[in-house]
């Protein structure tokens, strides 16, 4: 079992909700994306990103608009569709019931079993 | 030392150094191509693009003067490489789902495949000469794809259905390649494509065997042509035959289609294996700077540093860039650079050859041009005179199909199978020139009407074949005054009106007697398939009696045809004339159809035949005739011309015994 491919397949599931939560806080372009992300220790490989985006947009899930930029060439500033409100809902409920799950079936041993002992 | 260029990136000016751009145009040709088959794959990269030019504006804010190479990399490295993604984002791409859900079974599911990717069957879109499907095939065998390729080509009548098959089945799939040797044309040695010098170094041999072994034929065969050669005679023996020579050059020309050319530094290394790669570039590298230093302080030859040759060794294939090597110039660093342009190594040995070498070399090309030029020009006549004779073949259209159905059929194979390839080339060719990207699915619905052609021509085919299938006769006697003298003479009627030949080409129709002739109204066809046969009577009388024969779909129509053929034999005393030819209705159009005049001779007399005719004795007349001619036998074909009389009478003595 390689163990680069499974550290590799957890952050993937995850970086679609990452990408459209920070979206869903407020319209934002590729590079503040990527600053947000590594700030938060996220490492994301940026040749991921754009095709990913590429996609949710494809998906009509995102839509963007064009902003002028004082440093460099126009930027594409994203923000959520109605139908990728809904997405993002989705897969909010659907992280939380994971992290829950994860959380609970991760503890201490020990400690688990004290809890189904008082649940039972 | 590094050349500082200007570009003009996502509409910034950029300065960069120039190695520094060559990395990046390398970055962004690979990014392009892997996105390619991505939908709105131009939107990503410029996306991309937009985000490094970003990135260098704000490098060039904080007071950097220009892009160099540890920038690029910086930033490279910080978008990844294709191949780095590649696994991460198909996944996603297939399996959102399973990623996003908890299911257990479908993270399986997911994983699964990963695997058996490796040992399944795709075409290679990325290494390929037509659809890839030999490259797949040997990253499938793990050999290289060359031979496969070269197996294709030997047995190309047996294998170009399984291509195609294979073509349209198979799914395409950038693979690397896994096999750790492969042939390779060699862009740093060679005359004309680098096939030799590709051969060389995949048997380690020096690349003047493979070049003599190629051009041993042509020198035999100039040493042919000069005929005051004062060894000449040695050769008498020898076949210096122009096949050979014409084979050599389309082996090498199939060699240069389906060898690759080694172009990144992989390939190269690849083609003549790490070692050899290194021991090459250093050579370069010390007659290099040899040549650099002899034009200060004349022939003093630098070792080259060992010690950086083996640090650099030491480095993962990949990594075995001359950075490694500082005092190197740039010579050596696009030799070794994916983007090496093929012609600047080629520039320094070719100024070191002497100019006797160089004439020789331009007096090589100038033969190989005119040997390929010649099979071109072949190649192309004989197309566009096949082209021309199936225009020519038009008017006979009519003879051999029905309007309606029949005559859409024709239009719509001709259209699927010659149109359809022309419009799909001159799309590729214009393509090429615009260099856009190609789309799959034009090959394929090309393809597909392409072989709908083939099934409407099969099925035109069929229905024509079909006029032929029954095949009917009709035998009618004609009435003989009784002949007086002791022989008949039979001789032709010429046909007393104007008529006009189908033509099918440049004098073609000189010799095709069998074709259909129309006469000046054009309501009728004129036939030449008219066969005399001459046998013994039964009794002491002349007799004539024709059968005539036509083919249809059906008896019916055969049998109505039949009455409507027009063969009139006129008799004037002892002399008997045959028109000239069998005419028959326009509308029936061509099925086969014929007559057999067959003429019964008395004991003790005989006929005799005029020489016009010579052409109806000696021909068989179709078997359905045969079949329905009493006793007939070959002796009657393989007779003389019955000129002599005792002979003739002889032979008909013989038969009448055996009746």
């Amino acid at each position: 079992m390689n163990i680069e491919n499974t550290q590799s397949q957890m952050r993937k599931g995850v970086l679609e909700y990452c990408i459209l939560s920070i979206i869903k806080r407020g319209e934002a372009y590729p590079g503040d994306i990527i600053d947000e992300m590594k700030s938060a220790g996220l490492q994301l490989l940026e040749g991921t990103l754009y095709p990913l985006l590429n996609r949710l947009k494809n998906a009509e899930i995102l839509t963007y608009r064009w902003v002028e930029s004082t440093s460099g060439p126009p930027r594409k500033y994203f923000h959520l569709t109605e139908k990728g409100e809904a997405f993002q809902a989705l897969l909010a409920t659907t992280w939380n019931e994971l992290a829950t799950g994860v959380e609970l079936v991760t503890r201490k041993p020990s400690e688990e079993s004290d809890m189904n002992n008082n649940t039972i | 030392m590094k050349k500082v260029i200007n570009i003009n990136f996502q509409g910034q000016v950029i300065a960069i150094e120039e190695t520094a751009y060559e990395m990046l145009k390398q970055y962004i040709d690979r990014l392009t191509r892997f996105f390619a088959r991505e939908e709105g794959g131009d939107e990503i990269v410029n996306d991309i693009e937009c985000r490094i030019a970003e990135l260098f504006g704000n490098r060039l804010k904080h007071g950097l003067n220009c892009i160099t190479d540890e920038d690029v990399a910086s930033i490279i490295s910080s978008i990844g490489q294709p191949e780095d993604f590649d696994s991460d984002y198909e996944e996603t791409a297939s399996q959102p789902g399973a990623a996003a859900s908890s299911e257990s079974r479908e993270q399986a599911s997911a994983s699964a495949p990963d695997d058996e990717v490796r040992r399944s069957l795709y075409r290679n879109s990325g290494d390929r000469i037509l659809g890839g499907v030999c490259s797949g095939l040997a990253h499938y065998f793990k050999t290289d794809p060359v031979w496969l390729r070269m197996i294709f080509v030997l047995f190309f009548g047996l294998l170009f259905w399984v291509y195609i098959v294979l073509w349209i089945v198979l799914k395409p799939k950038e693979l690397e390649t896994n096999v750790s040797k492969r042939l390779y044309r060699n862009p740093n040695d060679r005359f004309l494509g680098g096939v030799c010098g590709g051969i060389a170094a995949y048997f380690k041999i020096d690349s003047w065997i493979p070049r003599l072994i190629f051009l041993l034929p042509l020198l035999f065969n100039l040493i042919g042509m000069i005929s005051f050669f004062p060894l000449n005679f040695l050769f008498d023996d020898v076949d210096f035959s122009w096949n050979i020579n014409m084979s050599v050059v389309v082996v090498y020309i199939v060699f240069w289609i389906i060898i690759p050319e080694a172009r990144s530094v992989k390939q190269k290394l690849e083609m003549m294996g790490e070692e050899e790669y290194i021991r090459s570039i250093r050579e370069r590298v010390s007659s290099n700077v040899a040549s650099n230093r002899s034009r200060s302080d004349g022939r003093e030859v630098p070792p080259a540093t060992p010690a950086n040759m083996a640090a650099a060794k030491e480095e993962s294939i990949e990594k075995v860039s001359i950075d490694e090597m500082p005092p190197l110039p740039t010579d050596a660093y696009n030799a070794s650079s994916n983007m090496a342009s093929t012609n600047r190594p080629q520039v320094a040995p070719s100024s070191e050859r002497s100019g006797c070498l160089n004439g020789f070399i331009l007096l090589l090309k100038i033969i190989f041009f005119t040997f390929v030029g010649f099979l071109a020009l072949v190649a192309v006549s004989a197309f566009v005179a096949f082209l021309f004779a199936g225009a020519q073949m038009m008017p006979l259209k009519s003879l051999f199909i029905d309007p309606g159905q029949e005559t859409t059929l024709l239009y719509a194979s001709l259209i699927l199978l010659v149109g359809v390839p022309i419009i799909s080339i001159l799309i590729w060719i214009v393509r090429r020139v615009m260099k856009a990207k190609s789309r799959p699915t034009i090959g394929l619905v090309s393809t597909i009407l392409w072989f709908g052609g083939l099934v409407t021509a099969g099925i035109l085919a069929a229905q024509v074949a079909d006029k032929f299938s029954e095949e009917s006769t009709l035998e009618r006697s004609v009435e003989l005054m009784p002949v007086e003298g002791k022989s008949l003479y039979v001789d032709m009627k010429p046909y007393q009106d104007d008529y006009s030949e189908f033509r099918i080409g440049w004098g073609m129709d000189t010799d095709i007697d069998h074709l259909p002739y129309t006469n000046v109204n054009e309501d009728s066809l004129l036939f030449r398939d008219i066969y005399l046969h001459i046998r013994n009577s039964s009794d002491s009388l002349f007799h004539v009696r024709t059968v005539a024969a036509s083919s249809c779909h059906e008896l019916r129509g055969a049998k109505a045809d039949l009455e409507e053929f027009s063969f009139d034999i006129t008799q004037h005393d002892s002399l008997l004339l045959l028109p000239e030819f069998l005419m028959v209705p326009i509308e029936q159009g061509f099925r086969k159809q014929s007559i057999t005049i067959e003429i019964s001779v008395p004991a003790g007399k005989t006929v005799e035949v005029s020489d016009v005719l010579n052409n109806y004795r000696n021909q068989e007349p179709p078997s359905v005739v045969r079949r329905r001619i009493r006793n007939y036998t070959q002796t009657y074909m393989t007779m003389e011309p019955p000129h002599n009389e005792d002979e003739e009478s002889e032979v008909g003595s013989e038969v009448v015994e055996q009746i």
